[in-house]
């Protein structure tokens, strides 16, 4: 089917679209070829900024590195804890109803707010955590020891979105079809050899989709940092969006940023882009 | 007003669905469109229709230069083999639905769609969902939904693949009536299906297509009394004729060890080497014959069909009751050679039992 | 086996429900503290562990001049923006993922594929990218700080989300029922509207969802891009965290910020169960 109407139906999402980034983005590379600071304007220094941020800029791939672990490890156990109450809400459970519907809640909400509550809830002196933990004569400095705060951001990340793997996963679950089941059940198979044979397979195509998919939205990683830790204790939460936001939007370095935005997002494009196709791969490959 | 195509040539990933077809086909009539799967049917239904457009050729239809006429102005009727309806309406929406877009008024509605309702037998269903309805109902919607337009060409691909055994003679049957007596003689009808039998019970004129190419174009007897190629031959017999090398020498046909005095309608053949063809129902078991080994039995429905082989030749007969066969038993057979086909080695028909040939 | 595998299901979900459950519950009897409550130590249980007091809620309903904390204005705000961009988002989106999905396209080496892909990768965009080139280029126009601005800049967060969930869905839906259409008279707009549409309510459902979720959960772009004559909610919110505003007033915000999505948990988990949701993953 090809009528001269397709035009009609693509063009204006896509003209919209196209319209709102074109200019940001041409002004992002143009910026970043300039040293737009305090002091100076729009002026033209060529690849100066990309020069002093490959080889004299090890805060920014510092953060990237970190990037990278936040978002790894919270994605691999959103998908372990998300697949596990997926599957255990599936059938045969009291209150199935009630379960599903509260393990959907955090994702309902507003990740800043939540996260604000979050703040005062692992608070060192005032919050219930080391209250609690006082007891067992523990008290972790949640927010300010550099190593543990990582791991705070991380908490607050799978208690906001696991429930989104959960309900890709859960989804994906309830639309299995029945007869591969049925077959495991004539053959006698045990739970653990039907969750090994039949239903983590074929939900392989799901699962890779869904980690995909997280994967992309927890590489923006921002906002929880920014209420939770502010990037610190010094630096060890400090993600590439939040170093590129003090250079850009604190230190007023615009310049200097661009080149730093730009950077970061060729280099996500890429790897995002990569780490989809080869999962992909993976899975077809099965 | 007459539906003419002049070489219609569609290709697709290297592969030609329609290869210079060409066609002419005339008001009042039913056309059978006979060839197997992918073979071509249903990309030319979809460019009569208009939903493709072919890479070269030309179609006219009363006149117009119908290749410029886009779909929906067409006048067009189409009825799917997988049971297309609007599911969002009920059954009387369904059927309204042409009517609606034409901006007919609203009691002419009523009254053909309660016409149309009534001649594919689903009175009183008007106010059903179409996800309440059995298959073959569903197709009945469908064939409703196409007879309401009393459009000019009605297209039908495959119409009855999808239903079961029964449904497919009963609908058959009415399709039939429905051809005859509800659709104006105005209209043009064409039937794809992959099943002679179809195609003979329509009596119409058959269009033998494969990989995309007319091999023949005759009214149904015609095509079976005499198919002009070794492939239409096979199309158009199920199960497929059976075809064996042979030679003739001495007044006598030669294949494998077998010798078979020439029946009269082959003496007219010139070459010595030809293909030999016989159809699985003019094969009898006999007590004297020609010795066969049994390959296989299939039983299909009320009858046995035997794959037998001796040396290189292998053939099917079909035998009218149910009986049991063990691997490589040993059968006799006889042929009626009254019956025989002579293909030469290019594959043309040399000579039929009808007198046919196209040497 | 089976009876401690049912225990350990068991024992695991009431973990996790405590656990999602938990900082809730921490806001509301924190939402009911005073000072002394607060700076003693980690309190829990209203009249045993401290005395409530009404002061975290009361100061919703004070007017900002006397210290209240205005949350209705950012909250309409929220609202309009989000409905607004979701919209836009949804009807552009919903055409272009079925031209996407039923037509064919060829520029050069540019095909279907591609297209969407395109549309889909903007989900990718860092917004701290795209911020720095708004909050210049709008200042230029004079639209920082306006809704206006934002709307558009959510266009880009959430035109993505609908073209993704709608192309998987229009794939779903038979051509041959567009095509039928098509015979029985309608061109392509009309087939589109009348036929193809009405058999898509639930992927635009679905979409709609996920955009008004994604879109008024942000934060970012508010807030590098508004400041004062424009709030939105999490912006508000955030801006109370860094002020000298107690915990108990900051706890009853945040809880009735929040309480309103929890409305969208149930429908979300109805259409779950009807099985709407299963394709937009593949």
């Amino acid at each position: 089917m090809n009528f001269k109407h397709k035009y009609v139906f693509l063009f204006p999402g896509l003209f919209v679209l196209i319209g709102i980034l074109i200019f940001p983005i041409i002004f992002v590379v143009r910026l970043s070829l300039s040293g737009w600071n305090s002091y100076n304007g729009l002026n033209f220094i060529g690849l100066e900024n990309y020069v002093r941020l490959f080889t004299d800029d090890p805060r920014f791939w510092q953060s990237f590195l970190r990037l990278s672990f936040l978002s790894v490890t919270t994605v691999i156990l959103q998908y372990v804890i998300g697949f596990a109450l997926a599957h255990m809400v599936w059938k045969d459970i009291k209150f199935q109803r009630f379960f599903r519907v509260l393990f959907l809640i955090p994702m309902m909400t507003t990740p800043v707010i939540m996260t604000v509550i979050w703040r005062t809830f692992f608070h060192e002196s005032l919050g219930p955590v080391n209250d609690i933990l006082s007891n067992f004569g523990m008290s972790p400095k949640w927010l300010t020891d550099p190593v543990l705060a990582k791991f705070t951001v991380i908490i607050v990340e799978v208690w906001q979105w696991t429930p989104f793997m959960f309900l890709l996963l859960l989804a994906g679950l309830l639309s299995l079809p029945k007869e591969p089941f049925l077959a495991a059940a004539i053959d006698g198979a045990s739970p653990v050899r039907k969750f090994i044979y039949v239903t983590f397979p074929l939900m392989a195509p799901i699962s890779i989709g869904a980690i995909i998919i997280r994967l992309i939205e927890a590489s923006k990683i921002m906002d929880t940092v920014y209420v939770l830790t502010s990037g610190g204790p010094g630096t060890s939460t400090e993600t590439s969006s939040f170093y590129i936001f003090i250079k850009g939007l604190r230190e007023f370095q615009m310049g200097y940023a661009a080149s730093m935005s730009f950077t970061y997002l060729i280099i996500m494009i890429i790897s995002l882009t990569v780490i989809a196709k080869v999962l992909t791969k993976v899975m077809l490959k099965d | 007003m007459n539906l003419i195509a002049e070489n219609l040539s569609y290709k697709l990933d290297e592969q030609f669905h329609l290869n210079e077809v060409s066609f002419n086909f005339k008001k009042g009539n039913i056309y059978t469109i006979l060839g197997r799967t992918l073979s071509g049917k249903t990309t030319l239904l979809k460019t009569i229709a208009g939903l493709l457009t072919p890479d070269t050729g030309e179609m006219k239809f009363e006149d117009r230069d119908f290749l410029k006429v886009p779909v929906w102005e067409r006048n067009i009727a189409m009825v799917y083999q997988q049971f297309i309806n609007y599911p969002h309406l009920n059954v009387f929406e369904n059927v309204a639905f042409p009517l609606k877009q034409r901006k007919i008024d609203n009691k002419k509605i009523n009254v053909e769609v309660s016409k149309s309702l009534k001649s594919v037998g689903l009175e009183g269903y008007e106010n059903r969902k179409i996800q309440e309805l059995s298959g073959g109902q569903q197709q009945r919607v469908s064939l409703a939904r196409s007879l309401v337009k009393n459009a000019k060409i009605l297209l039908l691909d495959e119409p009855l693949v999808n239903l079961d055994y029964k449904l497919r003679e009963q609908l058959r049957e009415e399709f039939k009536n429905i051809f005859s007596q509800g659709l104006s003689k105005e209209s043009i009808v064409v039937f794809s299906t992959t099943d002679p039998k179809e195609a003979m019970e329509l009596n119409g004129e058959v269009i033998v297509l494969d990989e995309g190419k007319v091999l023949q174009v005759g009214l149904a007897k015609e095509i079976f009394e005499n198919p002009k190629t070794l492939k239409v031959a096979e199309i158009s017999n199920d199960p497929p004729m059976n075809i064996l090398k042979a030679n003739i020498g001495e007044n006598k046909i030669k294949f494998e060890g077998i010798e078979i005095v020439l029946p009269e309608h082959l003496s007219i053949i010139k070459d010595k080497n030809f293909n030999l063809g016989i159809r699985a129902s003019d094969i009898q078991l006999s007590d004297t014959g020609y010795d066969f080994e049994v390959e296989l039995a299939e039983i299909s429905g009320s009858e046995t069909l035997l794959h037998l082989k001796r040396g290189n030749a292998k053939i099917i007969t079909s035998i009218e009751e149910v009986m049991n066969f063990n691997i490589h038993d040993k059968v006799k057979i006889n042929f009626n050679t009254k019956k025989v086909y002579a293909f030469n080695e290019s594959g043309t028909l040399a000579s039929s039992p009808f007198g046919g040939s196209y040497v | 086996m089976g009876k401690l595998y049912k225990f350990l299901k068991y024992f695991f979900i009431t973990f996790w429900a405590v656990f999602v459950v938990a900082p809730f519950l921490w806001a509301l009897t924190t939402s009911f503290k005073d000072f002394n409550s607060v700076n003693g130590g980690a309190t829990y249980i209203p009249w045993v562990d401290f005395e409530p007091k009404l002061e975290g809620w009361r100061v919703l309903i004070k007017s900002p001049a006397k210290g209240g904390v205005d949350i209705i204005e950012p909250y309409f705000n929220s609202l309009f923006v989000t409905c607004t961009a979701s919209l836009i988002s949804i009807v552009l989106g919903t055409l272009s993922a079925y031209a996407l999905s039923r037509f064919t396209f060829k520029a050069g080496f540019v095909k279907n594929n591609d297209i969407t892909f395109f549309f889909i990768s903007q989900r990718i965009m860092p917004p701290i990218v795209l911020s720095i080139p708004f909050f210049l280029f709008l200042g230029a126009i004079n639209l920082l700080d306006s809704l206006i601005g934002l709307i558009v800049v959510y266009i880009v967060l959430l035109m993505p989300i609908a073209v993704w969930i709608m192309v998987d869905f229009f794939n779903k839906v038979p051509r041959e029922i567009d095509e039928t259409a098509l015979i029985d008279g309608c061109n392509p707009y009309q087939a589109f509207f009348k036929v193809v549409l009405p058999n898509s309510i639930p992927g635009l459902i679905v979409a709609g969802m996920f955009c008004i979720i994604f879109g008024w959960i942000d934060f970012f772009f508010a807030f590098i891009l508004t400041f004062t004559e424009v709030q939105l909610l999490p912006v508000k919110i955030v801006a109370l965290n860094s002020s000298i505003t107690p915990w108990w007033s900051l706890s009853a915000s945040a809880l009735v910020s929040v309480a309103p999505l929890i409305i969208v948990a149930f429908i979300v988990e109805r259409y779950l169960s009807k099985g709407n949701l299963s394709g937009a993953i593949k």
